[in-house]
């Protein structure tokens, strides 16, 4: 190791009951670079930034910190060894200052307990200044724009003194010209001496910004590269390349010509307010399935929501079975929805009730007699389900809390897909959720589509869209960029798609794309 | 496949499914009562002398169980009340003025309108129940469309319901003479008692009534279905084609109503006119009550016998040695409280099980890049 | 208005003001503590019996703020550690609380419902040079007990210490925004048991004002809401202290008037003791509203309250 290492993880892994999110990960960050950490949705970015954070403890494997081994028990001390991180939701305070969010846990002083504002407003003030980054210390949080409050974050990292700087998915939220902001500001920051250490999943920025670049894939860091030496298809390809083949048996979709989802100009809002879903349109057939791709955070929770009828869409239109939705569960369902939401303990169960009790959620009508429940028949059919979706360890009465991901997954797919529903919602139907029940659930969802649904698969991984999907549609800034055949598309054209790199008029300067993505897929397989 | 393979679906009723759901309130009542026995003894009485004044001022002897039963009538309304409310995942703390204003309605009802026997009596109860319907009306309306709180708007609706309530007996329609209440209701309404013992009446028959009417609705329809789930998880209720809002306004409304008929059983069978001031707390207590009942309708009607019991055998503690009732109170909010942490049924599950709960709290928050 | 009603909303609003300090703070590190009445009661049982057998105000003051601190400290147990809901737990404690004094009150000091004796010293009145000559004014701030002082003056205190050190500016953040205070290591568990601890601190007071500066006895139940009235001007004033004192005193006044107008015109005192909590309930909605007229109406669907 170099003197110049400021961070050197070696072998660390990390699990998370019987799933093994890290494994043996091994990385070093210089004095003044900045590092990009790149991989697809649940690659293990965050997880292993987190153990460096102090907020997840690994299981094995060592941390180093400026040539010292390390063990944080939390972000407290982290802080005070100089690592800083910047969330991707941010934690701040919105009706205070941004002096007094900067200073919050490391406050100037005077006597008697009292403290410091007029240095804290200089200080930050000061701080903000050697950075480049223009904020006005008296300034109330909420009042300000994101990009400015992603600058309150990375001050209080700064104002703590941090030498090493996590910032998670940075870009997520911003606009391009607050991106270029501060892209402008990383790179100060790393030829003061700061080390950068940035999570992210858009190539372009990858290239922008960094100096090497570690790509992640299934908890792996499969490669650190230097920028200079590699392509954005070269980073495509290590980040999509696999060590588990998903391949469902499949016939050719004979998809009618039936639209059983139709999406029409729908633009939705955030829970921040901003246009998450921007004017989309989209028809999902009888007989076909269709995979969303997309990074998470595209708008792709908006758009689900919109059509379970969870959020009111601000304009346009989305038709169930030729009936036209609106903001109520019921009535979409009633019209022909089946929907499998990826928060199973927030919409999709309740963990606390009885595994019957959820099995029979939304097939109340069915086992009305009267105002009468028919316990019983509910009973027996939830009991022939659990058989019939292999779940295993379930009994009637046990809480749904109980069961594994996996199989709290089937309770899902067995309660909606028994469901009389021509429209089939599969929100990430693989998260969480062990090979051997990702197996099940994918083929339980051809069955469907064989049998005249439509299925509309949603999901971040996209080895699952691939090998569920007889059409691809790639959503990015809310908007579908791409529809194309899955037989006549490959993984990278899809991640470039994904990563915006596609798009039009790009924000930033980078390196031009050589070769295609045939030559690319070639140079993986 | 096999019969011997098929998931078990009959563990309904099977021993485990008896004893497991009474396991947690016993425990809260063994604690209370050692806690309490502590507090006895420093006070240098004898725990198990009280303890057994208690039980025998309130079940040895047919007057002393009457007595019981007279005291368990306004907690089974009271009780079952928040027992609805609570099961449906609103805390409506409210039954105390709900109670105090259905007792006001079936006050004047009684006193003010001339009817025969078999139509008094329903139009006072319906009085009644309206009355508690229309307190709880205002926070169920301020939850479900303001997304106000409805503990506190219940808390304050609590104190407003005892002034106005006395605003009405001492000054609009006082009743002459020297005590603040209404004037009596007329014979025609008077719920009729049993016994000469004591005052229980059949407003006790009522409230056994409406609980075991509860129990069914819970158990086998499928409001009460709906009720439960949206009490536990409203989003995965409301996504599952539960109308979460408009129900959450019928049960406060029905709570409330019930509450409110815990005020007529007092007003038509004890008091025979409504009395400022008249509630020791039965809306309090109706909160003990379903929590220990764990918002089970039969549970309540257990829950109210035992506190009931407790209350009826304190008078004797009074009178008898040198606590004062008020120990029995004592009782009921230790009870409460231990009922209310979290941590004492941890082990009651398995340890796996808090663990993967942990995970699926952690796992996707780390995942989410 | 007369002065001498004027005196008494002062002297009534005594306990509201200690109660409200100390229902504010909790308010401000995110937790409504509902039970400042069973903290107040038991202050004011364990202060007039330990006057009564000691007859020393000093201790008995102290007395009455550690069994008040006592009741706090289980509240924040059963909350902070045992995850117990709020408002049950402290809906437990209060009752608790009721019912433990008038438990005491019978097998300690062998008295059913209601306690005094002569042999109770009382806190002597302090007359204030310069203002207790003005006219009127004097006669209305001037001649009260050391308690009432301490309160009114508590207020910039309590407002200092949340504006002005680094112990307010946590306990603010902690209630805003719990998850920014623990990014930047924040000790949240304990700065919301410091707020609670206060809060029995403040309680402790007021119950001690209560049982043995605004009368000489203990009675029953005899806080008489004034937990609640003091939450009510907390909400009202959304926590901040001299809003919320002033609100507090406004609500005393209230009372006051409700004790004396009836005398003179023969009023229901019931439609003045109804204020506080009309007025609150009116404030709900009103904040309700507003905050239903910002709240996005294309945001996922939600059935919680803050």
């Amino acid at each position: 190791m170099s003197a110049s290492d400021v961070v050197e993880i070696t072998g660390v892994v990390k699990r998370f009951g019987d799933f093994t999110a890290i494994h043996d990960a091994s990385l070093t960050v210089r004095k003044g670079e900045v590092h990009a950490i790149v991989g697809e949705n649940g690659a293990g970015k965050s997880t292993l930034m987190n153990i460096l954070y102090g907020l997840l403890h690994r299981d094995a494997g060592e941390v180093k910190l400026f040539q010292e081994s390390v063990n944080f028990s939390g972000p407290a001390e982290a802080i005070a060894a100089g690592v800083g991180m910047v969330h991707q939701h941010f934690k701040l305070a919105p009706t205070f200052t941004v002096a007094d969010n900067i200073i919050l846990g490391s406050e100037p002083m005077r006597s008697l307990g009292r403290l410091d504002r007029e240095r804290a407003i200089r200080e930050t003030g000061e701080i903000s200044k050697r950075y480049g980054l223009d904020l006005d210390p008296r300034a109330i949080i909420s009042s300000l724009a994101v990009g400015l409050r992603q600058r309150v974050e990375i001050l209080k990292a700064l104002y703590r003194e941090a030498q090493v700087l996590i910032l998670d998915e940075p870009t997520a939220v911003l606009t391009p010209q607050e991106t270029r902001e501060l892209f402008a500001t990383i790179r100060t920051l790393a030829e003061n001496g700061h080390s950068i250490i940035f999570i992210t999943h858009k190539l372009r920025e990858v290239l922008a910004v960094s100096d090497r670049i570690s790509v992640m894939r299934q908890g792996r860091i499969v490669a650190t590269l230097d920028n200079k030496d590699v392509t954005a298809q070269e980073i495509a390809s290590l980040m999509v390349g696999r060590t588990v083949l998903l391949r469902v048996n499949k016939s050719k979709a004979k998809a009618s010509d039936e639209a059983l989802l139709r999406v029409d100009g729908l633009t939705a809002r955030g829970e921040r307010g901003e246009t998450a879903v921007d004017d989309l349109s989209l028809t999902v057939r009888s007989g076909e399935i269709v995979g969303l791709a997309g990074v998470q955070g595209n708008g792709q929770d908006e758009l689900v929501e919109c059509i379970a009828g969870l959020r009111r869409q601000v304009s346009g239109t989305i038709d169930i079975c030729g009936r036209r939705a609106a903001a109520d569960p019921r009535a979409n369902r009633a019209a022909g929805l089946a929907y499998i939401p990826a928060d199973r303990g927030g919409v999709g169960l309740s963990l606390d009730s009885a595994i019957w009790e959820n099995l029979t959620v939304g097939h109340v009508e069915e086992f009305g007699r009267g105002p009468m429940l028919a316990i019983r028949a509910a009973r027996q059919r939830a009991g022939s389900l659990i058989q019939s979706f292999d779940i295993r360890g379930a009994e009637l009465d046990k809480r749904a809390g109980s069961l594994s991901g996996g199989n709290q997954q089937k309770v899902q797919v067995a309660r909606e897909l028994t469901r009389d529903a021509r429209l089939v919602l599969a929100e990430q139907p693989s998260q969480g959720v062990d090979i051997g029940a990702i197996e099940s659930i994918h083929r339980i969802l051809v069955e469907m589509r064989d049998a005249g649904r439509a299925v509309f698969v949603i999901s971040a991984d996209l080895d699952e869209i691939f090998s569920l999907s007889d059409r691809i549609l790639v959503i990015y800034r809310g908007r579908i960029v791409a529809d194309l055949l899955t037989e006549e598309t490959d993984a990278e054209t899809v991640g470039r798609y994904m990563g915006g790199l596609d798009e039009p008029a790009p924000p930033d300067q980078h390196k031009p794309d050589t070769g295609s993505g045939d030559e690319a897929s070639a140079h993986v397989r | 496949m096999s019969a011997e393979a098929a998931v078990p679906t009959g563990g309904h009723f099977s021993l485990a499914g008896l004893v497991k759901p009474l396991l947690q309130p016993l425990i809260a009542v063994a604690i209370a009562v050692v806690v309490g026995g502590l507090l006895v003894l420093s006070l240098g009485e004898n725990p198990f002398e009280i303890y057994w004044l208690l039980i025998s001022g309130s079940l040895v002897g047919w007057p002393n169980f009457l007595v019981t039963l007279q005291m368990m009538s306004p907690l089974l309304f009271t009780g079952l009340a928040v027992a609805i409310s609570f099961r449906a995942g609103l805390w409506n703390i409210g039954a105390e003025g709900q109670m105090i204003i259905g007792a006001l309605f079936a006050g004047i009802a009684g006193f003010a309108v001339d009817l025969p026997t078999f139509l008094h009596i329903p139009f006072c109860l319906a009085a009644a129940f309206l009355g508690g319907l229309l307190w709880a009306l205002i926070p169920a309306v301020l939850r479900v469309w303001l997304n106000v709180n409805e503990i506190v708007v219940c808390l304050m609706m609590n104190p407003i319901a005892l002034l106005f309530s006395g605003y009405v007996s001492t000054h609009l329609l006082k009743a002459p003479g020297p005590t603040n209440k209404l004037p009596d209701i007329a014979e025609t309404a008077v719920l009729p008692t049993f016994s000469l013992y004591s005052q229980v009446n059949a407003g006790f028959i009522i409230g056994l009534a409406l609980c075991l009417l509860f129990a069914a609705i819970n158990g086998w329809t499928k409001k009460g279905f709906e009720w439960k789930i949206m009490g536990l998880a409203p989003r995965f209720a409301y996504y599952g084609g539960i109308k979460v809002p408009l129900h959450a306004v019928v049960v406060m409304m029905i709570s409330g109503g019930i509450a409110g008929l815990g005020g007529a059983e007092q007003v038509l069978g004890e008091y025979r006119a409504f009395y400022d001031n008249f509630s020791p707390g039965y809306g309090f207590d109706g909160i003990a009550v379903a929590m220990l009942a764990n918002f089970n309708p039969i549970g309540v009607v257990l829950a109210a016998f035992l506190f009931g019991a407790l209350n009826g055998g304190s008078a004797v503690l009074q009178m008898m040695t040198g606590l004062s009732k008020y120990l029995v109170q004592v009782l009921q909010f230790i009870i409460v409280l231990i009922l209310a942490a979290q941590f004492t049924w941890g082990w009651l599950r398995s340890r796996k099980n808090a663990i993967t709960a942990q995970e699926d709290r952690l796992e996707p928050e780390t995942e989410e890049s | 208005m007369d002065s001498d009603i004027a005196f008494s909303a002062v002297r009534i609003s005594t306990p509201l003001i200690f109660a409200a300090m100390g229902g504010l703070l909790t308010y401000q590190a995110g937790m409504l503590n509902i039970a400042l009445d069973g903290f107040m009661i038991v202050a004011a049982f364990a202060a007039i019996a330990v006057a009564y057998v000691t007859g020393s105000l000093g201790i008995a003051l102290l007395a009455g703020v550690f069994f008040s601190v006592v009741m706090a400290a289980l509240l924040a147990l059963f909350n902070l550690r045992f995850r117990a809901h709020i408002f049950i737990a402290g809906i437990a404690v209060t009752f608790l609380a009721y019912g433990l004094t008038a438990l005491l009150l019978k097998g300690l000091l062998g008295e059913d419902g209601v306690f005094s004796a002569n042999t109770i010293p009382t806190f002597s009145t302090i007359e204030i040079p310069l203002i207790k000559d003005i006219p009127w004014i004097g006669r209305v701030l001037s001649g009260h007990t050391i308690l009432v002082y301490l309160a009114y003056l508590s207020v910039p205190v309590v407002a200092w210490f949340l504006y002005r050190t680094r112990w307010g500016l946590r306990v603010r953040v902690v209630g805003e925004a719990e998850d920014a205070a623990l990014a930047a290591g924040v000790n949240v568990e304990r700065i919301k048991l410091q707020t609670m601890l206060l809060s029995g601190v403040f309680c402790g007071l007021a119950g001690a004002y209560l049982s043995l500066g605004y009368v000489s006895l203990f009675a029953n139940k005899m806080t008489n809401e004034r937990g609640l009235i003091a939450l009510a001007a907390i909400f009202f004033a959304k926590g901040a202290p001299f809003p919320t004192a002033l609100v507090a005193l406004l609500f005393g006044t209230a009372t006051a008037l409700s004790v004396r107008l009836p005398q003179m015109t023969g009023a229901a005192p019931q439609l003045l003791q109804l204020i506080p909590y009309v007025v609150t309930v009116l404030a709900l909605v009103v904040v309700g509203i507003r905050n239903a007229r910002s709240r996005s109406r294309h945001g996922a669907w939600r059935f919680d309250v803050q």
